[in-house]
């Protein structure tokens, strides 16, 4: 930044007052406006920023997980005593990227962080590694998404591809060595993978929701000898050989009672963490901390500022977040695809998470407007097990009741609660004391339940900045 | 042939041909059976499984959606393995119902945007050929009156870039009330002949349609000689479900979601 660059001074203005402007209208966040009148002033002005952090950039992709890993490697960060900024709202499209750079930095283009970490939609991540030329990419999985807008699965993995091939020489992909498309990635520049290593966590098999498992290397079927979540686990093609790498990084230990923390023991690469206990729920978020973690190495953090940072960790917004409703209280986990479902639904199952769960299922363009998915979710496994009672909620709370009476759950045990705060009235009352009810919720569901209980004042509005 | 009292489902290349929740079709033809005094045992006829005595043991079928990679995949195994046995099981009444990617193999082929030629079974007079934009959307159909449907309001949901031109004289499955159909211009969705039902309507379809979840199990059941119980059952949570799709259909609105996010919708091109 050493040249003055009026234009891109002009777009970063017309980003800071759009901002503005559109939080004082009330629009909204002002998450994403900014971007697009940043970029349509300067177009290169994220390409430009992509070089102000003090120390580099960091972007996190895949289907599920994004947000997670991101705070996560923010609190390590911040434990390794370096400033970490993000797009904390998770407006992650390229103009929403774009905003979050421009949020950061002054009207010069100058920014006080050193880290730069931001989460990427999976079909954005090619052009801003492409712009922002970041030091580290972080590919967490490719799972079905969004099915009335997305590509199909193969066609993510191909452009997350194109992602780390865009990455600069110097750059590191940081990559799932459990999920086989996103193992198949490794490639130059550099790759890191890191990967689960307790069959303890195994579920015995690939869930409904999960693709046909093909070989990226041949097309051949391939086989599982442990699956840990989605199509994600120990695996090789017994047509051409090809299997799982072995990861540089390891979650050894996975213990995933309840739904307060997974209590996780990593290992490698120069030392390891643990056993400590993060504030997450699943097998799926043990992959998602050894992401962080090992994205953190090579940021150039200590094992020790790496355990404290995940120590310190406290869940992003709804992601195993409790909030206070009346006398009780409810824990908000994300669903917002059948592999995301099926993982959040078995770690309620793996332990005693009371006597109610709550389910809302919304159709809005964010949570993708064909909602045939959760018929591959496997509900069936709440007819025999699992809380005395399920309250079904949101736009298509009747379309979801339909498929837990076909999963074989008693229609006693339902309870059709469309708007949020019925469905939230309802677990909190039958909540039990000291033991927060938990509740899955599509995206736009889980920003519905949150203004709702943003109305009574007990949590944050989500846009502001961490 | 399966004795009284019992009918055999054949569902079609099931872990290739699922993408849309298909399994739910399933689902609800146990269901069904079951409350009808019926049990329905589900076979699997898959790439490696299937062979023509399998097929003639079967009362039934279904196929569902998939990617284009997966009908490549296995348009050779249906047309030239299974095809001539499935022909002959149709062509004696056993209902088939195809969906999506399934209802486009039924055809004489589809042409895919790569310009591949995919050729079909050819039990329906129809093809498909590979349009620019998707047709994507909630879709509401006013059933061919011929089906004699308890209820002849279809609803589902249309995700597909074919376009399927039926050929003069095969009837459609029915008329589009909301959404796009076959071409997004004929105004017909689907298409029947005999027992050959085919649709791009999954959601899946059968749970909110029970009337033609029925179809299915009468016409499997009237060619089996076995006795089903043909009664109105209890369909209320299947009737709610019902309403609140018709509702959302017909209020057509899909911009609550990103509204919310204080984003607008990026138009993505798909596959």
């Amino acid at each position: 930044m050493s040249r003055p660059d009026p234009r891109m001074r002009l777009a970063i203005l017309g980003g800071k007052l759009t901002a503005r402007a559109s939080r004082s209208l009330r629009m909204g966040g002002g998450t994403t406006l900014p971007g697009d009148v940043a970029r349509a002033i300067d177009p290169l002005v994220l390409r430009k920023l992509g070089a102000s952090p003090g120390r580099g950039t960091v972007l996190v992709t895949g289907t599920n997980g994004k947000t997670t890993t991101s705070a996560l490697l923010r609190q390590i960060a911040a434990a390794a005593g370096w400033r970490a900024g993000g797009n904390q709202s998770g407006s992650n499209l390229i103009y929403g990227l774009t905003a979050a750079a421009i949020a950061q930095a002054d009207l010069r283009g100058r920014m006080e962080l050193d880290w730069l970490v931001l989460e990427v939609d999976e079909l954005s991540a090619a052009a801003a590694a492409r712009e922002m030329q970041p030091q580290i990419l972080v590919v967490l999985n490719a799972f079905r998404d969004q099915l009335d807008r997305s590509f199909e699965v193969d066609q993510v993995a191909a452009r997350l591809g194109e992602a780390v091939a865009a990455l600069p020489p110097t750059a590191a992909a940081v990559l799932n060595s459990d999920d086989p498309r996103i193992a198949a990635l490794a490639g130059p520049p550099k790759a890191l993978l890191f990967g689960i290593e307790d069959r303890g966590v195994d579920r015995g098999g690939l869930p409904e929701s999960a693709d046909r498992p093909v070989c990226p290397r041949c097309g051949g079927s391939l086989q599982f000898g442990a699956v840990y979540y989605g199509q994600c686990g120990d695996y090789r093609c017994p047509a051409c050989g090809w299997s799982r790498p072995t990861p540089s990084l390891r979650v050894t230990r996975v213990l995933t009672a309840g739904l307060d923390h997974v209590e996780l023991t990593l290992e490698g690469p120069g030392g390891g963490a643990g056993p400590l206990e993060v504030p997450l729920a699943g097998a799926h978020n043990a992959a998602n901390v050894a992401a962080a973690a090992l994205a953190a190495l090579e940021m150039g953090a200590t094992w020790d500022q790496i355990g404290r940072g995940l120590r310190a960790f406290r869940p992003a917004f709804g992601r195993s977040q409790v909030v206070r409703w009346g006398q009780g209280q409810v824990r908000l986990l994300l669903a917002k695809n059948p592999a995301g479902m099926q993982a959040s639904l078995e770690a309620v199952l793996g332990g005693d998470s009371g006597p109610v769960l709550g389910l809302a299922l919304n159709d809005g363009i964010a949570d993708g407007t064909d909602i045939s998915w959760i018929w591959d979710v496997e509900f069936e496994r709440l007819a025999a097990d699992g809380p005395r009672w399920i309250v079904v909620s949101g736009r298509r709370a009747a379309e979801l009741g339909l498929r837990l009476r076909y999963a074989g759950v008693d229609g006693s045990r339902l309870l059709l609660r469309p708007a949020p705060e019925e469905a939230l009235d309802e677990l909190a009352e039958r909540a039990a004391p000291g033991m927060p009810a938990p509740a899955l919720l599509t995206y736009t569901a889980m920003l519905a339940w949150h203004r709702a209980v943003v109305g009574t004042g007990e949590a944050e509005p989500f846009w502001r900045e961490g | 042939m399966p004795g009284s009292g019992s009918l055999r489902l054949g569902v079609l290349y099931p872990l290739e041909m699922n993408l849309y929740g298909d399994r739910g079709n399933v689902l609800a033809l146990v269901r069904r059976a079951a409350l009808r005094g019926v049990e329905l045992e589900v076979r699997t006829l898959g790439l490696d499984t299937g062979d023509p005595d399998d097929i003639a043991a079967c009362s039934g079928f279904l196929i569902g959606g998939g990617q284009d990679l997966d009908q490549l995949a296995l348009a050779h195994d249906l047309v030239a393995g299974k095809g001539p046995a499935l022909r002959e099981q149709v062509a004696d009444g056993a209902p088939l119902l195809a969906v999506c990617a399934g209802y486009q193999l039924l055809g004489e082929h589809y042409r895919t945007a790569a310009g591949d030629l995919i050729p079909g079974l050819g039990i329906l007079p129809l093809r498909t050929e590979a349009g620019r934009r998707r047709l994507v959307g909630n879709v509401l159909v006013a059933a061919n009156a011929g089906l004699g449907l308890a209820n002849p309001l279809l609803v589902g949901f249309e995700n597909h870039s074919g376009r399927t031109i039926l050929e003069p004289g095969l009837s459609p499955l029915g008329k589009v009330v909301r959404g796009r159909g076959n071409d997004g211009e004929s105004g017909l969705e689907g298409a029947v002949l005999g027992s050959v039902l085919g649709t791009y309507l999954h959601g899946p379809l059968l749970p909110k349609n029970p009337a033609l979840a029925d179809w299915w199990l009468f016409t499997a059941a009237d060619r089996a000689g076995t006795t089903v119980d043909r009664s109105q059952l209890d369909d209320s949570a299947e009737e709610a479900a019902r309403r609140e799709a018709i509702r959302i259909t017909l209020s057509g609105s899909r911009t609550r979601g990103y509204r919310l996010l204080g984003r607008r919708p990026r138009i993505r091109r798909t596959g």
